[in-house]
C-alpha cells in the first residue's frame, strides 16, 4: 500500500506520578513537545482535528474530554472526538486520525491520549481498572485484571512449557530499557532474582509481572503524505494498520493463550504494509503484564506459536536482538497511562525511526520499519500499526 | 460504588442460581452465559432453556493474592486469605469462570474434575449475592 499518511511530530509528557499536574497540563506538555518537534514549524491554525484516547481518567471529566484538551492548548473550535477502547484508546485514536486523512476530509490531525490514574484513591482505582473486562461474570467471580492475564499465563505454561523465569526476563529487559528513558516511570534496573521473588499478585504472576498505574499524556501529528515534506525532511510514514476485536470474557474466546484481536490486527497491518513479521526492525508492544509481551511475540509472528518464552530467553527481543521490543521500557517500566499508551508507543517508534531518541544509548541502529501493538482490556480490542521511513 | 447493581444482578438469577443456558434451536449450540444472537451460527435468536449439570473440568486457574482482590471481595479475602478463580469447561460444552471452594489453592490442578455448588458470592449494598462456585468432584478427593 502506498503511504497516504505521515507522522511529522510527536510529544509525550513524563510518565509517572504527576502530583503537581492535572490531565490538562499533562496534555499541554505533550502538545508543546509535539509542536517543537515539527522541524519546519507548524501554525496551530493548520490543525483540522484532534482525536483523544482516554478511558476516563478515573471518572474525572467523563464527558467532552477532547474539547477540553483542545481548548486548553489553544485549539477551540477544532473537530475534536474522544475515542474509548480501554487501554488501546489512543492506538485507535491514531487509526481514526489516519482514516480522517485518508477520507480526504482533513489534512493535518492530532492523535493523542491522556490518563490521570494516580489521583484516584486505590479503592476507586480498583473499581475503575476492572471496567474493561467482562463485568457480569469475570468480575462476579472475584477476578482482577492481573488475574485474567494470570489465567492466560497458567495455561500458556501448561501448553507450551513457558517458565516463571521467562516471564521475569521480560520485566528485567524492560526495566533495563527504561533505565535509559528519561520519560519512563521507572528508571531502575532490576535483577532476575528480584523480579522472580517479588510478592505474588495472581498466581503465577507476581508484582514485577505487572505494569504500574501511571499519569501521562502523549500526542502525535499526522498529515496527508503529499504535504509531509512541508513540515519535515524526515517524516515517518504509516505503511499499514489493522484492528481487531474479540469477546470481552475469556470464557467466550476460542483460545486464551493468544489474543485473537491482536492476531487479526497484525494480519491486516502486515498485509496493507506489504511486509512480513521478520521485516520489523523495532517494535513497541502492549506488555501490561509480562505474559502479554510473550503472547505478543507469537501473535505478531515474531516467533512460532508457543515459542514466545524462548524468544525472550534467547535475547531476540533485546536491544541487540533480532527485533528489539519495548526499547522505551514498555508499559511495564515506561508506564501505562491507559488512554495515552497507544500514541505514546507511536512517539517512541517515531523517534527510533528518525534516530532522535533522547539518549543515544537507547537508539536502535539502522531501523527502517517499526511497529506498534496496542491492546484494550484483556484483549477485547487491539490495534497494530506499521511505520516506515 | 456497587460494581454490579442489584437490578443488573437480578436479571441473571436463572444463570447464577440454576446454571440455565440457552440451546440454539437452529444449530443446537448451548449458549452460556446467554448471547443476543447464537454464538455458534451467529444467525439464530431462537433458543430453548436448558439446565446444565454443573459438572466440568478445570481449563486454567489463578490464585488471587491477599490485598489484590476487588473491593467487594475484600471481606472474603480478609477471612480466607487467597482464593482461586478458574475457567471451567462444562461437560455440555460451555466454558465459564467462577471461584473454587472447599479446596486449598495448592490442591488445584489444570484438568481437575469439579462440580458447581450454590454459594454466597459477596454482600454489597446490604444485599447478599448468591451464585455458583465449583468444588472438587469426589473421585478426585479419593484418588
Ligand atoms: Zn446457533
Amino acid at each position: 500500500m502506498e503511504s497516504k499518511v505521515a507522522v511529522v511530530g510527536a510529544g509525550q509528557s513524563k510518565y509517572g506520578e504527576s502530583v503537581d499536574k492535572s490531565v490538562k497540563e499533562l496534555f499541554l506538555d505533550a502538545y508543546i513537545e509535539l509542536i517543537n518537534s515539527v522541524d519546519n514549524g507548524l501554525e496551530p491554525r493548520e490543525i483540522n482535528a484532534v482525536y483523544i484516547g482516554s478511558l476516563g481518567s478515573g471518572g474525572f471529566q467523563l464527558g467532552n474530554l477532547s474539547a477540553l484538551m483542545a481548548e486548553y492548548v489553544g485549539l477551540p473550535g477544532v473537530h475534536a472526538v474522544r475515542i474509548e477502547n480501554a487501554c488501546s484508546s489512543s492506538g485507535f485514536a491514531f487509526i481514526e486520525a489516519c482514516l480522517a486523512i485518508m477520507s480526504g476530509m482533513y489534512d493535518v490531525v492530532i492523535a493523542g491520549g491522556v490518563e490521570k490514574m494516580r489521583d484516584v484513591s486505590s479503592l476507586k482505582a480498583k473499581y475503575w481498572l476492572g471496567v474493561s473486562g467482562d463485568t457480569e461474570y469475570e468480575r462476579l467471580a472475584g477476578m482482577t485484571f492481573a488475574g485474567l492475564y494470570a489465567i492466560m499465563a497458567n495455561r500458556h505454561m501448561h501448553d507450551y512449557g513457558t517458565t516463571r523465569e521467562q516471564l521475569s526476563m521480560v520485566a528485567v529487559k524492560n526495566h533495563k530499557n527504561a533505565f535509559l528513558n528519561p520519560k519512563a516511570q521507572f528508571q531502575n534496573k532490576i535483577t532476575l532474582e528480584k523480579a522472580m521473588n517479588s510478592p505474588m499478585v495472581a498466581y503465577p504472576l507476581n508484582l514485577f509481572d505487572c505494569c504500574p498505574t501511571t499519569d501521562g499524556a502523549s500526542a502525535v501529528l499526522l498529515c496527508k503524505a503529499e504535504i509531509a515534506k512541508k513540515f519535515t525532511d524526515s517524516p515517518v510514514y504509516v505503511a499499514g494498520f489493522g484492528t481487531g476485536t474479540d469477546y470481552l470474557a475469556l470464557h467466550d474466546r476460542e483460545t486464551i493463550t493468544s489474543l485473537k484481536a491482536a492476531v487479526l490486527a497484525a494480519r491486516e497491518a502486515y498485509k496493507k504494509a506489504g511486509i512480513k513479521p521478520k521485516d520489523v526492525d523495532v517494535a513497541e508492544v502492549h506488555d501490561c503484564f509480562t505474559i502479554a509481551e510473550i503472547i505478543a511475540y507469537e501473535d505478531l509472528g515474531f516467533c512460532e506459536r508457543g515459542e514466545g518464552g524462548k524468544f525472550i530467553e534467547e535475547g531476540l527481543s533485546s536491544m541487540e536482538g533480532e527485533i528489539p521490543v519495548n526499547l522505551s521500557g514498555g508499559l511495564k517500566a515506561k508506564g501505562h497511562p491507559i488512554g495515552a499508551t497507544g500514541t505514546g508507543q507511536v512517539y517512541e517508534i517515531f523517534n527510533q525511526l528518525r534516530k532522535t531518541v533522547q539518549k543515544p544509548a537507547r537508539q536502535v541502529k539502522d531501523a527502517e520499519i517499526g511497529l506498534t501493538h496496542n491492546v484494550g482490556g484483556s484483549g477485547g480490542t487491539a490495534a497494530v500499526t506499521v511505520f516506515k521511513v | 460504588m456497587a460494581y454490579v447493581s442489584v437490578p443488573l444482578y437480578k436479571r441473571t438469577i436463572p444463570q447464577r442460581y440454576g446454571l440455565v443456558g440457552l440451546r440454539c434451536k437452529k444449530c443446537g449450540w448451548i449458549n452460556f452465559p446467554p448471547k443476543g444472537v447464537c454464538k455458534n451460527c451467529k444467525e439464530s435468536l431462537d433458543f430453548e432453556k436448558v439446565k446444565l449439570s454443573g459438572k466440568g473440568t478445570i481449563y486454567s486457574y489463578t490464585v488471587i493474592s491477599a490485598a489484590a482482590a476487588p473491593p467487594e471481595f475484600s471481606k472474603q479475602e480478609k477471612y480466607g486469605g487467597t482464593y482461586v478463580v478458574a475457567l471451567v469447561d462444562l461437560d455440555e460444552g460451555p466454558r465459564i469462570v467462577a471461584q473454587l471452594t472447599d479446596c486449598k489453592p495448592g490442591e488445584v490442578k489444570i484438568g481437575m474434575r469439579v462440580k458447581a455448588v450454590l454459594r454466597r458470592i459477596y454482600e454489597d449494598e446490604g444485599v447478599i449475592r448468591y451464585g455458583f462456585k465449583f468444588k472438587p468432584q469426589e473421585e478426585d478427593l479419593n484418588g
